[in-house]
Parts: structure tokens; C-alpha cells; sequence
């Protein structure tokens, strides 16, 4: 089986074309796929979590899988983040040091994941470009999102992340996909409510709407990365299902993608020229917390 | 008067990172078993660099699900905890007895918390 494989962009464009290459691909059984990227002209870095989410599920059901024609430029940036090192190419190092390479974790790896984010880029002297406020709020994002993905999506197959930092656009992008029920069907069985993939998707950041049950609460997480992404002027996606969120200069877009996406992505971009402190100057007193 | 108790978050964690919702089990586990003693607890958040909603939620928000707003306030303190990091906690704690408000949410505890 061959499948032509287009450019990828960080957008919802970007995302229609994962979510046909899962279609095309999602019955697969002991086969040999040859994804054809000579078409490939670009493919932002960070959405290799979820391309790379997709190819997983692909090798769990034992199929072959061949990565060709790959365009020369395109070759450099996957083996430098390392992506490409797990199709047969070797990884090259990344003497820019703006890749946050991609990587699987599984559901118990948090403190894996935490440790991955300080060493592979908040350590790095690259990343002074950044304030020291913007760098917190970042770590504290990224970190809001894997939990996400651990607590809500009952994955089997893992957690991918990866992210690429722009210094020149002062752009820095990040992606987590998982393997996992979605937002919809957790919603359709944690609280009753059957509504479409976008509609769950924009029902989960409102308010204190939350799937959580049981003895430990939630419905925090998505509500604290929404609002620093309004406040640093960024932009965050989140595809879940069939359902296309987005949240933009403060505004929110949703939309029905052609066809599901095995699982959750959220993907971040962030602003890093913003010089906000994000120290609160807050009036909270140890004493009133409780 | 009972003894109050020192907890340090880093000492239990044993990372400065504190973002596994496993992780924040293991704190409530200490803080809780100490409220039922009747001790107060003073939690310190030193050498503490990262936390998550997730972790807090686990550490301290399901403390409302077990004991009153009442006991909490008067028998546990935080300590050496950043402004940000104390306005998360905050969040934590509002969002928390939110959440414990919602019956058919707290029936579901008590019935887990019985084994039902």
C-alpha cells in the first residue's frame, strides 16, 4: 500500500491531513505502507506528535512502515528532532538546539516527561531568550497538558511530544497526542451529555465543567492553559475526535475535521517575546488560602 | 495540645518537580492520615520548582471530599510557597469545594470511600 503524504502545517489544514492518512490507513492489518512524502514540502516539527501518534498505532498492528522520498530539507529537521529515528534513519544533532525532540511516554511517566522538559529545554542557554516568568508559565503549560493526557484519556499506546522553538518569529510550538478515548466519549460517559467532537471539546474549557469523578477533583487544567495562552497572545489547538478547537487572539473557533483523529492533541504556540513578569502581584495571604 | 506536624513537599515528592497526580497521593496520604490524628500540618513548599493543577488536585483538593472547610482551615498551614504557586493553590482549593458541592459527585466518594 502507498499513500502520498502532503505538507503538514500547524493548522487545521495540517490536521485534515493527518486525520485522511488515519482514515486511509486505519484498517490496516500485517501490511506494508510506504508513505510517500515527496510531496512533503514542510512539515512543522512539533506536529510530529501527532503524525507520529498515528504511525504508532499503525506498528501496533503489526504493519511495516517506510517514510520515502522524504524531501531533503524536511529529512533534516525529523532526524534532528529525532523523529526519523524511529523509521530507519539515524538522528543528527541539533547544533541550533531548538528542537524539543520527539518522544513516547507512557500514562505513568510524569516525572520522565517533567524531566525531558527541564533537560531537552528549559536547562538550555537558548532558551535565555526567554523571561524567566514566560519560561515558568511554558513549563507550567506543558505540564498542565501531559497531566491532561494522563488523568482523561485511558491511552494504552502512550503519549507523544514534540516542539520546536522559532527565535527568530519569536514562535515557540509544542504538541502532546495521545491514544486515548477522546474528549467526547469521555464526556458521553463520565457526565451524560452526547455532544458533537467540537462541542465537547469547547464544553471541556468552559467554566468548571470537568469528566472528573471520584475522590480526587479536576476541571482546572485546560482553564489555567487557556488563560495564559490568551494572555501571552498565543495560540492553542485542540483536536480530539472528529472535533477542530481553537483558541486565538482570544477568540474561539471550532470545527468538524473530516474524520477522527485516533485520540487528543493539544498543540500550543506560544509568544516568546512577551516580557509579561506573570508574577502575580496577588493579595492572597497564607493564611486565607484554605 | 497535640503536636503539630511538619510535612515538606520536596521530602515525600523527592523531586523538586511536583506534577504527578501519583505523586500528589502520596502528600494527601501523609496529610491526611496526620488531620485524623487530630494534628495540625504545616506543608512547606521548599525547593518546590514545578506544580501542577493535577498534582494539587490530588494533594490537597481532595482533602475537601474527607474533612470539613473548617478543619482544613484551622489545621493546615503552607509554608514557603511562592505568590504564583500560592495563587494555583488558591485555584486548587476553590475549584475543589466546587466540587465536593456537586451531590451526585460526593455521594459517589462516600460510596467508594465505603467500598460500596
Amino acid at each position: 500500500m502507498k499513500i502520498p503524504f502532503g505538507s503538514i502545517e500547524h493548522s487545521q489544514a495540517g490536521f485534515e491531513a493527518l486525520v485522511r492518512l488515519y482514515a486511509d490507513t486505519k484498517e490496516c492489518l500485517l501490511e506494508d505502507i510506504e508513505i510517500d512524502m515527496a510531496g512533503t514540502r514542510w512539515l512543522d516539527a512539533d506536529m510530529c506528535a501527532a503524525f507520529g501518534a498515528i504511525l504508532y498505532r499503525l506498528g501496533s498492528t503489526l504493519n511495516t512502515l517506510r517514510l520515502t522520498n522524504i524531501p531533503s530539507p524536511v529529512e533534516t529537521i525529523l532526524s534532528k528532532n529525532g523523529f526519523l529515528g524511529s523509521y530507519g534513519r539515524k538522528t543528527i544533532p541539533d547544533t541550533w538546539g531548538t528542537t524539543i525532540p520527539y518522544q513516547r511516554f507512557n500514562v505513568r511517566d510524569d516525572r520522565y516527561f517533567a524531566g525531558y522538559i527541564e533537560n531537552e529545554f528549559v536547562r538550555r542557554s537558548e532558551m535565555t531568550r526567554m523571561s524567566v516568568g514566560l519560561l515558568k508559565k511554558f513549563r507550567e503549560s506543558v505540564f498542565e497538558i501531559f497531566s491532561n493526557a494522563v488523568v482523561h484519556s485511558q491511552t494504552l499506546l502512550g503519549i507523544f511530544s514534540c516542539g520546536q522553538y522559532f527565535p527568530k518569529r519569536n514562535r515557540l510550538d509544542f504538541s502532546v497526542a495521545d491514544l486515548g478515548i477522546g474528549i467526547c466519549e469521555n464526556v458521553r460517559r463520565n457526565v451524560g451529555l452526547d455532544l458533537g467532537p467540537e462541542q465537547a471539546i469547547d464544553w471541556a474549557t468552559q467554566g468548571r465543567n470537568t469528566t472528573k469523578r471520584g475522590p480526587i477533583p479536576g476541571g482546572l487544567g485546560l482553564k489555567l492553559l487557556t488563560e495564559f495562552i490568551n494572555l501571552n497572545g498565543g495560540r492553542i489547538q485542540i483536536v480530539s475526535d472528529a472535533g477542530y478547537w481553537r483558541l486565538d487572539k482570544g477568540q474561539a473557533h471550532t470545527a468538524r475535521l473530516g474524520g477522527p483523529f485516533p485520540g487528543t492533541v493539544v498543540n500550543i504556540e506560544i509568544d516568546t517575546s512577551d516580557t509579561r513578569s506573570y508574577a502575580l502581584s496577588s493579595e492572597l495571604s497564607h493564611s486565607d488560602v484554605f | 495540645m497535640s503536636q503539630g506536624i511538619g510535612l515538606s513537599m520536596f521530602e515525600i515528592v523527592g523531586s523538586p518537580l511536583c506534577v504527578a497526580s501519583d505523586d500528589g497521593q502520596k502528600v494527601y496520604e501523609r496529610i491526611a492520615a496526620a488531620l485524623k490524628e487530630g494534628r495540625s500540618v504545616t506543608l512547606s513548599f521548599l525547593n518546590v520548582t514545578g506544580l501542577t493543577s493535577a498534582f494539587l488536585n490530588a494533594a490537597i483538593g481532595q482533602l475537601y471530599g474527607s474533612f470539613t472547610e473548617e478543619q482544613i482551615r484551622s489545621m493546615l498551614k503552607v509554608e514557603d510557597i511562592q505568590t504564583d504557586d500560592l495563587a494555583l493553590l488558591k485555584r486548587v482549593v476553590e475549584t475543589a469545594k466546587q466540587y465536593f458541592r456537586n451531590p451526585k459527585r460526593f455521594e459517589r466518594v462516600v460510596r467508594e470511600a465505603l467500598g460500596e
